[in-house]
């Protein structure tokens, strides 16, 4: 499972959450528990030492002290019922002391006394040496007239110990099943929350790959999904309605432009080539003609940057090496480069394979020769790269032109920029060439970019994703 | 040879009736799709030109109703509309062939030929133009009997002009037939090959035979015209 997804991330956070909260309220209930049966204990002890006091030692001037002793063993019975019972002079002779319970779990006798406390009652825990615990309440009895007495009241603290015990085995071992049951549960709840997402996700990506005439599924659940689904959809309408004006306008310029063309093309051909005309006439239709040619191609750039702007290049890809690409296209424009005494250098590290629009990227690889060979004089050179570098395919052209003043770079790629106005004048390129360059690389998620120094010559660098094999 | 023009734009359909007249072709124009279509169904023409955006009905739909009466006659669209979807519709919907507006009229001229399979498409596997010999099985260049060595680009442009002596071929149409249209862009291109050429095969001798118009192309001369 990817770590960075929501249903990854949601999840995570709920179990440690629960899984926290959980932790917590265990150890609050064991400790709370704990201490309440503790101080249960305590205090029926207590109450039972007051009970002595309260009832037997008051009277004792009337009753005597042994009348005191065999009372209390037998309302308590301690030795049946595993109670440790002390009664003490102030002096620490014994007026009484509970005999060995009948489990022998421990030895009234060897319970040392209580060292003299001011407070009237009070309690302490004891270790015994069996491992249990006693846990006495003691009682300091003063009155009027009678002498001073120390009763203790004891009981063992085991049975509270097993207790906790047992709920500390069970929380111990329910803890991890709770957090299994609500790992698994928050999963399962957060996967389908997100399925529809999912969904939309699918949709959302076939409508941008292929075309905007599809539509996300709009589940009726009115929940936020429905909504974000329905808005989705308003977009793409828009989208849409846009690419298809923009396509519907550039038809209708496209035949408005290309229609007086033709009349023009055809009527000034025929002036061309009539040969009873004579020479001087002809050749001024030729020139006319040449402009006409020259319009007609500045029509025809346009129209491919409009089309590239509505997404033309995304269609009709196919995988193939560039590496073959950038050979042939060197081989077939050698000679324009000869023409000048331009060399070309074509070198690459193998096949490097990508998917996209060949002919386009084939007409990016023409205009950045076309370009080098343009602008760099006689006798230079040009150097052409592929490589395969970090996922990507780098295509580099590099000349030891003119180079481009670095004010002008970050405007090459803009339609009809001329680096220098006055060299445009005769050129035959109308200033499409780089931009046409930058609208197919956009379409095929590749980045271009331009290094230069006047005098030193030119590098144009373009980085498109490598195709996956 | 009978040829049914089908063009909206009256100056567009003078030019090619004038042309395709000079030529010796017999030529009907109509200048909307109703009058089109009957005209098309009325006699049998040897090729129908088909311009798409048409009043009355679409250059397809005269397409559609030819091709359900007449499978064979050849129909050359022309439009001023060349996405590449359009493209593919024309052909699916049985066009033949595809021109995109502003053409030159010999690249008209050229379509038209091939489709009526007439005319000087020489399938001989060697071409004479005056004294020069193309072997197109070995691909040898004899000039006066000498052989000349070309690269091939430089092969494949002096066949494509050869293939139609003293007709003037465009840029255009060089680049699409020697090239591809990635090329199309650069017009100097065809300007370099053509000046190697020369250099190689009219240099030596004191008749040249490729010649230069202005603003329209080049074409190979056979001497028989001036």
């Amino acid at each position: 499972m990817n770590a960075r997804s929501i249903s990854f991330r949601l999840v995570a956070w709920h179990a440690g959450l629960l899984t926290a909260i959980f932790m917590l309220l265990c150890a609050v209930l064991y400790l709370d528990l704990r201490h309440f049966l503790e101080n249960d204990l305590r205090q029926s002890q207590a109450r039972r030492a007051r009970q002595i006091a309260n009832t037997l030692l008051a009277h004792v001037k009337q009753t005597g002290e042994p009348y005191v002793a065999s009372q209390t063993k037998e309302w308590f019975d301690p030795e049946i019922n595993g109670r440790f019972i002390r009664i003490s002079r102030a002096d620490g002779t014994l007026v009484y002391v509970s005999g060995a319970p009948k489990d022998g779990s421990f030895d009234p006798a060897k319970v040392p006394v209580f060292p003299p406390a001011a407070e009237t009652e009070f309690s302490r825990k004891l270790k015994l040496s069996s491992g249990s615990t006693l846990l006495i309440a003691a009682l300091n009895f003063k009155s009027a007239g009678n002498p001073d007495y120390l009763v203790e009241f004891g009981a063992l603290l085991d049975p509270v110990e097993t207790m906790l015990n047992h709920l500390f085995l069970q929380l111990a071992l329910g803890l991890p099943l709770a957090v299994i049951i609500i790992t698994v549960g928050g999963y399962l709840l957060v996967r389908r929350a997100l399925t529809p997402v999912e969904q939309i996700t699918r949709a959302a990506e076939r409508i941008t790959q292929h075309n905007l005439s599809g539509r996300l599924p709009v589940a009726q659940t009115g929940d936020e999904l429905e909504r974000l689904s329905a808005s989705l959809n308003r977009m793409i309408t828009r989208l849409d309605e846009a690419f298809q004006n923009s396509k519907r306008f550039v038809a209708d310029a496209s035949h408005d432009l290309r229609t007086p063309l033709t009349i023009l093309h055809g009527e000034l051909e025929s002036f061309a080539e009539d040969a009873r005309l004579d020479a001087e006439l002809r050749d001024r239709a030729g020139s006319m003609l040449e402009e006409v040619v020259h319009l007609g191609k500045i029509v025809e750039q346009l129209f491919t940057l409009s089309r590239l702007d509505a997404g033309e290049a995304q269609t009709e890809w196919t995988c193939f090496d560039l590496t073959g690409l950038a050979r042939t296209t060197v081989e077939q424009m050698n000679l324009l480069a000869e023409d000048k005494g331009i060399a070309i250098a074509c070198d690459s590290s193998g096949p490097v394979p990508v998917n996209g629009n060949h002919v386009r990227l084939k007409q990016v690889i023409v205009n950045l020769l076309d370009n080098a060979i343009k602008y760099t004089p006689e006798r230079g050179a040009i150097h052409l790269r592929v490589l395969a570098a970090d996922g990507h395919a780098v295509l580099e052209v590099k000349d030891t032109g003119i180079g481009i003043p670095p004010e002008a770079l970050p405007h090459v790629f803009e339609r009809f920029y001329r680096v220098d106005k006055s060299r445009g004048t005769n050129s035959e390129s109308a200033g499409l060439g780089l931009a046409i360059v930058k609208a197919v690389c956009t379409a095929h998620g590749a980045e271009v970019e331009v290094q230069s120094t006047v005098g030193g010559g030119s590098c144009f660098r373009i980085r498109l994703p490598l195709a996956k094999n | 040879m009978r040829i049914l023009l089908v063009e909206d734009e009256k100056k567009v359909a003078d030019i090619i009736v004038r042309g395709l007249k000079a030529e010796r072709f017999a030529v009907d124009a109509c200048h909307d799709g109703q009058s089109g279509w009957e005209a098309a169904n009325a006699c049998n023409y040897d090729l129908i030109i088909l311009d798409l955006m048409l009043p009355g009905l679409s250059g397809m739909e005269i397409l559609e109703k030819v091709r359900r009466k007449n499978q064979s006659v050849p129909v050359l669209i022309l439009t001023a509309r060349d996405g590449m979807a359009d493209k593919v519709k024309n052909f699916e919907a049985g066009a033949d062939d595809y021109l995109t507006k502003p053409f030159a009229f010999a690249e008209l001229l050229v379509r038209v030929k091939a489709l009526l399979r007439r005319g000087p498409v020489s399938r001989a596997s060697v071409l004479r133009v005056a004294d020069l010999e193309i072997d197109r099985l070995s691909q040898n260049v004899r000039r006066a009997g000498k052989r000349i060595e070309l690269t091939a680009k430089e092969y494949a442009l002096l066949e494509y002009l050869a293939t139609q002596p003293n007709r003037v071929f465009s840029r255009t149409m060089i680049i699409e037939h020697v090239w591809d249209q990635s090329f199309q862009g650069l017009t100097n291109i065809v300007d370099v090959y053509v000046r190697h050429l020369r250099e190689k095969v009219d240099d030596a001798f004191p008749v040249k035979l490729l010649r230069t118009v202005r603003g329209v192309g080049y074409s190979l001369n056979d001497g028989t015209e001036a």
